[in-house]
């Protein structure tokens, strides 16, 4: 179902990756996705986007709904399915898998990529049935194959990190939605990913919850996580990210350095756009 | 009137008995029937799927007393045959595996589908992922619609008296036959039967605490409990 494509021939302008804005350009990107094209039920949502990102790079999927971002950072780890194109993980082809969703799980190549791509949903997806420590532990043992013990202790220690020690017996349902959010980036930490992919991480959150969730980006970010985050938030966009991507009805409208972007867009649908979010 | 109503307790009770007997011994058999059902119907490949889908509307489909018939009169005729409370135990657990399988079916799907993302993206395997997070909360939301179903199965024992099983209704039935107090000794057997449920429920209420998640109750609904 994957075919290979030399070069980008999209049916909307592509902005072509270059990598420039990353200081730690150079070599071969940690990810790379060549001319995505993702369909739901014979139509098309993205049309042959393509995207580089460095190790250590901190991207962020900004446009309006309905762009094509989610879909696009889904196809990353195969929650949605690309109709064609490729991904790449430090050069290396990551075979796709269509079909039930027993034979995604069956595919072994593509459970060690997922096992490498950290995943944080809007809606947080924690095991309701199990306590904060529980959810950090379980993938450790059953598909990392750690031991208890270990992954226990790394359980604590990822817990720790997004500063939600002294919750590790709680139920989500127990937590609040902040919590629920950072326990589930605790959860993707701890199964050692070498990028994490964020989708709308704040945005079922009151404002108030979602600035804990973006500190723990932040302080992700300064540690050199490497990231992907579709999301709403014009000031971590700005901020925090290095580059901003601006997607727009399936494409890549235009990307570039987050301040150049975020304050010098060029084209006229990311103004539009910016200018609205701005206006609110 | 109360002497009379008290002088045919201990005739009525061991009738109770058989009829809880054949409750529980039909929940015995017709729960893991139904897991097997709804995994079946669920996640199976296409021929297995199909069969699975046609068995439970099969099962559906006929009336409690057919399927006592069938197994009590008819499955003679193929050289099996069996006593009556083990056949009222077989036909009444076969319908129990056909409508338990549609409650399972509906708590496997009321499990949220980022559930089965979340496992995806932490790439636990299949069957993993069914067992350590799927099923168990499939589970939790399928315990309401399965009581109400065990009540309406306790209920149906009350069939097994056309196959001459001596639980509660044939000992109402034989009870009055004699003595010609019909509204009496009915009255007195569907009593006991409402005696048992209630407490039944009452039980199950104090057991879970009076706890009911919001999806327990949506999947109860869903399941039509």
């Amino acid at each position: 179902m994957f075919h290979s494509t030399q070069g980008v021939q999209g049916p909307d302008p592509v902005a072509f990756p270059s990598g420039e804005a990353d200081a730690t350009a150079g070599g071969t990107p940690i990810l790379e996705l060549r001319d995505i094209r993702i369909e739901y039920k014979g139509h098309e949502v993205v049309h042959g986007v393509s995207l580089a990102v460095q190790r250590g790079e901190v991207i962020a999927l900004i446009g309006p709904s309905g762009a094509g971002k989610s879909s696009l950072l889904r196809s990353i780890n195969f929650l949605e399915q690309p109709s064609a194109g490729q991904i790449l993980v430090n050069g290396q082809l990551v075979q796709g898998q269509s079909g039930s969703r027993g034979a995604i799980a069956r595919n072994k190549s593509l459970a060690a990529h997922r096992r490498d791509v950290g995943m944080v949903f809007q809606q947080f997806n924690l095991f309701p049935h199990l306590t904060a420590l529980e959810n950090v532990v379980l993938a450790q043992v059953h598909s990392l194959n750690r031991s208890k013990e270990e992954a226990v202790a790394r359980a604590r220690q990822e817990l720790a990190h997004v500063g939600l020690t002294g919750h590790e017996d709680k139920y989500p349902a127990k937590c609040s939605g902040g919590q629920q959010q950072r326990i589930a980036i605790a959860r993707a930490l701890a199964m050692d990913p070498q990028l994490m992919l964020f989708d709308e991480p704040t945005s079922s959150l009151d404002p108030e919850l979602g600035v804990e969730v973006l500190n723990t980006m932040k302080r992700l970010a300064s540690e050199g996580m490497t990231m992907l985050v579709v999301t709403h938030e014009m000031h971590f966009a700005e901020d925090v990210a290095d580059r901003v991507v601006f997607m727009a009805d399936g494409a890549i409208v235009e990307e570039g350095p987050a301040e150049q972007v975020m304050l010098r867009p060029s084209s006229e649908r990311a103004k539009t756009f910016l200018s609205a979010v701005r206006g609110r | 009137m109360i002497e009379s109503i008290l002088a045919m307790v201990p005739d009525f009770l061991p009738g109770l008995g058989i009829s809880l007997l054949v409750t529980v011994a039909s929940l015995a058999l017709g729960l893991p029937l139904g897991i097997l059902l709804a995994l079946g119907s669920l996640f199976a490949g296409k021929p297995l799927k199909f069969t699975c889908i046609g068995l439970v509307e099969l099962g559906r489909g006929v009336p409690g007393l057919i399927m006592l018939y069938l197994v009590y009169f008819g499955l003679p005729q193929m050289g099996v045959v069996m006593d009556a409370l083990p056949a009222a135990m077989i036909a009444l657990g076969l319908m129990t595996g056909a409508y338990t399988a549609e409650i399972f079916v509906a708590g496997f799907r009321a499990v949220p589908q980022g559930q089965w993302e979340a496992c995806g993206t932490l790439a636990l395997s299949y069957w993993k992922s069914l067992r350590l997070v799927i099923l168990p909360q499939a589970i939790k939301i399928v315990v309401p619609p399965l009581i109400g179903w065990t009540i309406m199965l306790f209920q149906a024992t009350s069939l097994a008296y056309a196959i001459s099983v001596p639980e509660l209704m044939s000992r109402a039935y034989n009870y009055a036959s004699v003595t010609f107090e019909y509204a009496l000794a009915f009255t007195l057997a569907g009593f006991m039967y409402l005696a048992v449920t209630l407490l039944g429920l009452w039980l199950f209420r104090r057991a879970s605490g009076r706890r009911r998640s919001a999806a327990t109750s949506r999947a109860a609904v869903l399941a039509g409990a």
